[in-house]
């Protein structure tokens, strides 16, 4: 009986390994097809951007003749003011965004105040309204201060930043997860609630300190709702996501500047994602952390 | 170094939980009190007021004669050791010790003294440029209580800093504490779960249970003279035995039968009992392991058992008896006075006698569990 | 143990039976999940009644409160000393008279501010009195002799006294706040000096706001941002649900707007508004926005799982080049890829291209203009936009769970799909639940996918006439973007619009919320 047993459970074994690596094989095949799929895009766009024989789309991917030309291009158009303005509107988002997020989230970690609870209620409530919905009145009240239009940049950063404080979540979830002791064990040594802040929760934070900074400054890179809305679409006032957009508008368009579009997408998309994949990790510390806090 | 008086302090939480209950004590200078109780019972909430970490809901709590209650923790100049030792990760040794120095200005070169004097006390100089990540849980609570020490504040306050070390770390330092103790020379807070730390380190020990204190007293008050049933089998271990009994008298002298055997209450005990008066009813009756006495034949005033589970301890046997009715007995037994023979013979189911005097016994009464004689 | 046995009070008597648990455990699985699910849609009505109750006790402890401390204020004037009197008209009084200057000198400059803003001519009180009609006189023919034409002159401005007067509204509840701290300050000093004590100076006031009142200071500013610009457009929105603000009442150059009631939310429930069925259009957007959602956030979700396991596999080599990849879809601003991919599967577009110079089609397939070949389309691009978050909150889901979970399954004669699907799945679904609530409802109001793939189409021919050229791949939220961006736009609608996106998002929220697993049984994976 024993011996049976064995004998089953050996080739059973053997069965395993031949299995494991069948279905090992099986899972790369997958992996390099996600992958290719994945990439199609992304290598499509860089190649078209290089091609210099027409501007519209065609039927084929590599491009017969090879230049720079889109590039250079790119130069006579607004785009250079477009990159400028995305830019200034990421770096300042990125900055007060963090400052501010992290007030938001560091308070209500630490401090049990009266309304703490009911505060978080309520911004979980006003959460659920479409964030569009505001959009009329906020283009209002911009433009009787003279943001809009040509001037959107400190437009777009004020809308941005003003409201960034409900996106407290992760890293609440962050600072929920430093013990409390440290605090403690600080403001018995002497340090008032701000040195604590400053030196002891602060440099504790680097990673959710980058991953808020990095969150804020590729958003302004995409964001298009509010941009296009508050730009008017003025020429000089937009941003790259509503300048490239309005390239490719009617079909005529996309006829004329389809290469164009390309070369200015890398453009865009080279650094953002450069940077990206250099602060990786800190964005997938974040992102997991926020999602398995809730 | 300074005394501590709490009066009234009360601790209501925001869901109107009631974690401390009507707090008094006074707390003499350079005394070392330990609050020791089971978990929840509101010792580590009590300490956590007197440092200012937990809002005050009641009372008022001084320290040197003034009223700290809206006192942030800094201005109370006290020193904590936490459970978890709170080290700052990000910094080294050196810069943990320095922390609360450098906050109040002090000049790098009288930092430099006294963080350096402080690990020499306890033996982390080599780890000064360490960070506590790469130290052992033992050298970790070194570095707290080195946090703590260089501070020359009012009061020490601990809060359960040896619940995280193994058991023979624990003991050695608790042995350091005691040490240390002497050479700092201040009032002593700590808290602890544990009742051989409150025996071995306080000068007095506040027992205390949901809220309330039980009891508060030297060691030996609390052993030998528990003021309650809880208080009585908390302290010692393993735990006190407790009968159900009738305490009743005949010609004048006081008996008691548990198990259907009589046993005379005789000695300081049963004086003690004359002199009050106490009159004759139901009580629970209690011997500590210790003090019964493993008999292996029958004879006067012993009660007949069976042995159930037999544990080896080394220099002792701790002895798991079933009375006549059912009751589970412990009996503590050191193995020096027992033959080859006899050791053969406690095993599993064999028959046992227990027997105790007057003079061991202590008394509560059914209703409020209170000791007959405090 | 699931609260799913015990059966709510108002059920009773009802179709439903009620089992005890053993009597459940006897049961077949099928009816077993028919009796959870029966039981879990019973339990919604009650939900529903308990989120209403939670709110109608909250606003009934709001009121209470507000008229408790009114009463309070009576007692403080009637029990006070003079100073106290005072400081009931001049705000600050008591505090400066007691030694408190700074406290007192804001107070001061608040009260001053605060009448300076309500009486100048066109200050707080001007807006308030127009605000219930938002405006009189609208603008009036007359004649430019510069031009030498007739135009049209504007006179009051609806929108600025709809926005002022809300704003207004905001002041005068600040106002009436702060003179009651005011008060409550008076009080308290008169209390602290009565036991002997001495009043915190402005220094130390400078001092507790790096210390025990820090969490203030670092309230202030993001706070101040979130009421400005998010709850005051809230309720600016709401109201203005409530008007007929559009192309042509924009309330100041070519006629006012004014109140209208509900008149908008019928016009969204009526099936004939000049024509127009726009209840029918709601509805058709409504249910493909809940299609959308539902497929967006499950297809996504599984398939990210399934990504995640076969990147963790045992044996599977280079696993950060796979991840890496992957992420490029996060790493690369949407409007780019969207943007491009929407064009790459248009008729002219390269996949189409490739198709025939393959010879798979003769024709190009239209993959936009196809109603459910577009539907089906934004959720497969969708998938390759979504998979990596997934992937990325698997993976690190993934390595937590415990190994000796999977051990013990394994003693057990657990296969490997079995240990996935009472394993794997049961803790992912677990540790995600919330994540795939809120994924579920901003999937609802995802605009820039649908908005960059198709702009909302392909036309709904249904719906022409509608306002805002109604598309069958148009969410609620692209919807409303249209109706307020096109020529002619309708902000009233687009608030009612607005509003009723909120409602149902709450009301998932509120349903789902409670009973997901990690709120109902927090403990059963720990």
């Amino acid at each position: 009986m024993s011996e049976l047993n064995q004998a089953g459970n050996s080739k059973k074994h053997m069965g395993l390994k031949a299995k494991q690596r069948l279905s090992n094989s099986l899972v790369y095949v997958m992996l390099v097809i996600i992958s290719i799929v994945w990439l199609i895009p992304f290598v499509c766009i860089v190649l078209q951007s290089f091609r210099m024989e027409s501007t519209g789309r065609v039927g084929y991917v590599i491009p017969q003749v090879w230049g720079l030309g889109n590039y250079t291009r790119l130069l006579e158009t607004n785009f250079p003011r477009w990159y400028l303005n995305t830019l200034i509107i990421a770096l300042v988002v990125a900055i007060l965004q963090t400052i501010i997020v992290l007030c938001m989230s560091y308070t209500l970690s630490r401090f049990r105040f009266k309304i703490r609870k009911g505060l978080m209620q309520f911004m979980l409530i006003l959460g659920m309204f479409p964030g569009i919905l505001g959009m009329i009145i906020l283009y209002r009240v911009l433009d009787d201060l003279g943001l809009t239009g040509l001037h959107a940049v400190p437009g777009l950063i004020l809308v941005s930043v003003a409201s960034s404080g409900m996106g407290y979540y992760v890293s609440k979830g962050f600072f929920d997860t430093i013990p409390k002791s440290l605090d403690e064990a600080a403001r018995v040594d002497g340090a008032n609630r701000m040195q604590v802040l400053n030196k002891i929760i602060l440099p504790l934070s680097k990673p959710i300190v980058i991953y808020t900074v990095l969150t804020g400054f590729m958003g302004p890179w995409a964001d298009f709702v509010f941009a296009r809305y508050i730009s008017q679409l003025k020429p000089l006032g937009m941003n790259v996501a509503v300048g490239l957009q309005s390239w490719l508008a009617t079909d005529t368009m996309v006829h004329d500047n389809y290469t164009l579009f390309c070369a200015g997408g890398v453009v865009v998309a080279l650094p953002v994602a450069i940077l990206f994949m250099c602060l990786q990790k800190y964005y997938v510390e974040g992102v997991t952390g926020g999602a398995v806090k809730g | 170094m300074a005394s501590v008086k709490l009066t009234n302090v009360k601790k209501v939480y925001d869901n109107h939980v009631t974690a401390v209950h009507d707090f008094n004590l006074d707390i003499a200078d350079k005394e070392f009190i330990v609050f020791v109780g089971p978990s929840g019972c509101g010792k580590s909430t009590t300490l956590r007021m007197i440092a200012g970490l937990e809002e005050i809901s009641g009372g008022t709590i001084e320290i040197d004669g003034e009223v700290v209650n809206d006192l942030q923790p800094k201005d109370r100049n006290i020193a904590m050791v936490f459970q978890n030792y709170a080290l700052y990760p990000h910094m080294t040794v050196y810069d943990n010790i320095a922390f609360s120095l450098r906050l109040k200005k002090m000049p790098e070169d009288e930092v430099y003294e006294r963080v350096t004097k402080a690990a020499e006390i306890l033996g982390i100089t080599e780890y000064l440029l360490r960070k506590p990540r790469a130290l052992s849980g033992g050298q970790r609570q070194r570095v707290a209580i080195g946090r703590a020490m260089v501070r020359d504040s009012k009061v020490f306050l601990m809060d359960e800093p040896l619940s995280n070390l193994d058991a023979k770390l624990r003991n050695q330092m608790r042995a350091e504490i005691i040490l240390l103790r002497q050479k700092l020379d201040t009032t002593f807070i700590y808290v602890t779960h544990d009742q051989t730390e409150a025996m071995t380190l306080g000068d007095r020990i506040v027992i205390m249970k949901d809220g309330y204190i039980q009891q508060v007293g030297t060691p030996t008050e609390v052993f030998d003279m528990p003021k309650n049933l809880f208080v009585a089998e908390f302290i010692g271990a393993p735990k006190m035995n407790i009968m159900d009994t009738k305490l009743f008298k005949e010609g004048g002298n006081y008996y008691v039968k548990p198990f259907g055997v009589k046993i005379p209450v005789d000695g300081e005990k049963g004086e003690a009992l004359k002199s009050r008066g106490v009159s004759e009813q139901e009580i629970k009756l209690g011997v500590r392991p210790e003090h019964m006495s493993l008999f292996f034949e029958d004879g006067e005033n012993r009660i007949p058992c069976t042995l159930e589970v037999n544990e080896m301890m080394g220099s002792e046997l701790h002895l798991h008896v079933l009375a006549p009715d059912g009751t589970s007995l412990i009996i503590r037994v050191p193995t020096i006075n027992l033959s080859t023979a006899q050791k053969k013979q406690i095993k599993n189911g064999a028959r046992l006698y227990v027997g105790f005097t007057g003079q061991v016994m202590h008394f509560f009464d059914r209703k409020e569990n209170n000791n007959l004689l405090v | 143990m699931a609260p799913t046995f015990l059966f709510q009070e108002h059920l009773k008597g009802r179709s439903m039976k009620k089992y005890t648990e053993l009597e459940y455990l006897r049961l077949s699985k099928g009816k077993k999940f028919l009796y959870r699910l029966l039981s879990s849609l019973a339990s919604i009505p009650e939900k529903l009644w308990n989120g209403i109750k939670g709110i109608g006790r909250f606003f009934a402890k709001f009121f209470l409160g507000i008229v408790h401390s009114f009463a309070n204020l009576g007692k403080t004037f009637v029990n006070g000393d003079w100073k106290t009197k005072l400081s009931y008209f001049i705000m600050g009084f008591g505090n400066i008279s007691r030694g408190q200057v700074l406290r007192g000198l804001l107070f001061l400059l608040f009260e001053v501010v605060f009448i300076f803003y309500m009486v100048w001519p066109q200050g707080g009180l001007y807006w308030l009195k127009m605000l219930p009609s938002l405006g009189l006189q609208g603008p009036e023919k007359g004649y430019d002799e510069i031009l030498d034409q007739h135009i049209l002159i504007p006179h009051d401005n609806s929108f600025r006294i709809l926005l002022y007067g809300v704003l207004t509204i905001f002041f005068i509840v600040a106002f009436v706040y702060t003179w009651r701290a005011n008060i409550r300050q008076n009080e308290i000093a008169e209390k602290i000096l009565a036991s002997g004590k001495k009043l915190k100076s402005g220094k130390q006031d400078l001092h507790s706001l790096v210390d025990d009142n820090f969490h203030k200071t670092l309230l202030a500013l993001p706070l101040t941002g979130i009421i400005v610009f998010t709850v005051m457009p809230i309720i600016f929105m709401v109201l203005v649900a409530f008007t007929n603000y559009d192309a042509q009442h924009n309330g100041y150059t070519n006629a006012l707007f004014s109140w209208v009631g509900l008149e908008e939310f019928r016009t969204i429930f009526s099936w004939d508004v000049g024509g127009v069925n726009y209840a029918a259009t709601f509805g058709e957007i409504l249910t493909w926005t809940l299609i959308w959602a539902f497929f967006a956030t499950f297809t996504n979700y599984f398939l990210g799982i399934f990504v995640a396991m076969m990147i963790n596999k045992k044996g599977i080599k280079i696993k950060k080049l796979w991840r890496t990849i992957l992420v490029l879809t996060i790493a690369i601003p949407q409007f780019i890829s969207l943007l491009y991919v929407s064009k790459m599967f248009d008729k002219n577009g390269i996949v189409n291209g490739a198709l025939q110079s393959l010879g798979l089609t003769t024709s190009a397939i239209d993959f936009w203009g196809t109603p459910s070949l577009a539907r089906i389309m934004v959720i497969v691009i969708n998938i390759w936009i979504g998979i990596p978050y997934v992937m990325l909150i698997a993976t690190g889901i993934l390595m937590n769970i415990p190994a000796d979970l999977y051990e013990s399954a394994r003693i057990d004669g657990a296969s490997g799909w079995k240990q996935f699907t009472k394993i794997t799945l049961p803790y992912m679904l677990f540790i995600t639940g919330p994540y795939l609530l809120t994924s579920f409802t901003s999937n609802m109001n995802n605009f820039n996918v649908i908005y960059l793939l198709t702009g909302g189409g392909p036309t709904n021919a249904a719906a022409s006439g509608a306002a805002g050229a109604v598309g069958h791949t148009d969410l609620l939220i692209t919807w409303l973007f249209k109706i307020t961006t096109q020529n002619e736009p309708k902000y009233g609608l687009a608030s009612v619009i607005g509003i009723l996106v909120f409602l149902v998002v709450a009301i998932i929220s509120l349903v789902v919320y409670s009973r997901l697993p990690s709120v109902k049984n927090e403990e059963d994976f720990q």
